[in-house]
């Protein structure tokens, strides 16, 4: 199959082989969660809900001196062509909330979290001295959990969910490093495409998706599973770069926006 | 659209958002929302809000001016006793009505607060005649003064002032019915 024409260059959905699909990004969809945010990437669609810092619920989970940072992926059964029950926790979705959780730990100032909270206790010690302060510094471990789901899936989720996560742990007020974004590019008919979907990522050819700091530019996350020559990669992932940086562009836009909102409704 | 505070020279009151630079670390000392990069040069925001920098004292021995950013998280309305809440009510009960508090004078809360309106404070007179289920409906939009903080589940407020009452409702006929005289608190309720 030709995913990119011959004669016009163009890929199969129209776009430039260095065009990225739409974006939206909106803030607050989830009422009860801590921080959350819906992104899209044409049609890829994903919700993430952010819970926490709370106290950690299973204690021999908790790290020494940060804060637990948990990740849950899921597909809706609805997301794809064909309706399928997916089995809660299956190899792939297990893999792409690890991928997820490193690359928002790497962003989220974790040492921060492991609050120790002062905790008084007045002790009478004696009459004349009467009230004794007492305090005991109680050390009390955070988790951060992050809920992400895909609602609707063409391509790229694992970018999505990345980029609706940063959303969401910015909406939550949790301090970050820099903001975490992603984006995924590919390399079909001997030409760098960025932000694949579904049917190119399905071709089989080389799937690089990258993760970056963009103001301090740090790779966080840079996945492939295919062989790529040197130079060729350098390319693809240059494009997944810029793929990114204007993602994360587009987010602090949503950010001042959504801020800028909230300022005039409190009536500042 | 938003109402922003002045910006200064140095960035104060500016919008920032995470991984931003606020300055050099020898001019600067990161506060809340702020932290030093690894390098230990540059100063940058980790939460998305305003920027405000606090200058040192002329006689201080650290001549740095801290920076911090306020993230809309960090200060929420809360109900004083006295203050003017706008509220949506919940359930109404024989003796009590119950109700969620929207707004603190004019600004919406974060966080939801119930409050309890009392059978004895709907108005100043008659206090003994009145009738909860004529009163109020669920869903009404009151504006209310906040008497006490109450128990430990709801504030506790009232509404026998002139200026207090029902703001806007709901007919049964879903007919919308908004109060003449308290017309002009609804511009607030727009974003609730």
């Amino acid at each position: 199959m030709e995913y990119v024409d011959s004669l016009t260059g163009f890929r199969l959905d129209g776009r430039r082989p260095n065009d990225m699909r739409q974006i939206r990004g909106e803030i607050g969809v989830v009422a009860k969660a801590d921080g959350s945010a819906l992104f899209e990437m044409g049609n890829t669609k994903v919700i993430a809900a952010i819970y926490g810092p709370r106290e950690v619920q299973n204690k021999g989970q908790q790290a020494n001196n940060q804060a637990l940072v948990r990740c849950e992926y899921s597909m809706a059964n609805f997301s794809t062509g064909d309706r399928t029950r997916r089995p809660k926790g299956d190899r792939r979705s297990t893999e792409i909330s690890l991928v997820i959780r490193q690359t928002m730990e790497a962003c989220i100032l974790t040492h921060l979290m492991p609050h120790s909270q002062v905790i008084l206790i007045e002790f009478l010690v004696h009459i004349l001295l009467k009230f004794f302060m007492y305090f005991l510094p109680k050390i009390c471990f955070l988790q951060i959990d992050i809920f992400v789901q895909v609602l609707q899936a063409d391509g790229g989720t694992r970018s999505a969910c990345i980029n609706a996560a940063t959303l969401a742990l910015a909406d939550a007020g949790i301090p970050m490093r820099d903001i975490v974004t992603s984006c995924s590019a590919g390399y079909l008919s001997s030409t760098p495409l960025l932000d694949l979907n579904y049917i190119e990522d399905s071709a089989g050819g080389p799937d690089v998706t990258v993760g970056i700091l963009a103001k301090t530019d740090k790779v966080t996350l840079l996945q492939m599973d295919a062989k790529l020559p040197m130079d060729i990669f350098e390319n693809v992932m240059q494009l997944a770069i810029e793929g990114c940086k204007a993602i994360a562009h587009y987010i602090r836009g949503v950010l001042l926006e959504n801020t800028k909102q909230l300022e005039c409704r409190r009536g500042i | 659209m938003g109402v922003m505070a002045a910006v200064g020279g140095d960035g104060d009151g500016e919008l920032v958002t995470p991984g931003e630079l606020l300055g050099d670390s020898s001019k600067m000392i990161a506060g809340r929302g702020a932290y030093v990069a690894p390098n230990g040069r540059s100063v940058r925001a980790s939460l998305t809000g305003i920027r405000r920098v606090t200058h040192p004292q002329p006689d201080a021995a650290d001549q740095r001016s801290i920076v911090e950013v306020v993230g809309h998280k960090a200060h929420g309305a809360v109900p004083q006793p006295g203050s003017v809440v706008i509220v949506r009510i919940t359930k109404v009960m024989a003796r009590t009505a119950s109700a969620d508090i929207m707004c603190v004078e004019s600004k919406a809360v974060r966080e939801k607060f119930t409050g309890i309106i009392r059978q004895q404070d709907v108005r100043a007179t008659e206090i003994d005649k009145v009738d909860m289920y004529l009163s109020f409906r669920p869903g009404d939009i009151v504006r209310a003064l906040v008497l006490s903080l109450g128990d430990a589940r709801a504030y506790y407020l009232s509404t026998a002032k002139n200026e207090l009452g029902v703001v806007s409702a709901q007919s049964i006929a879903a007919n919308h019915i908004v109060s003449r005289q308290l017309l002009t608190v609804t511009v607030i309720l727009r974003y609730c």
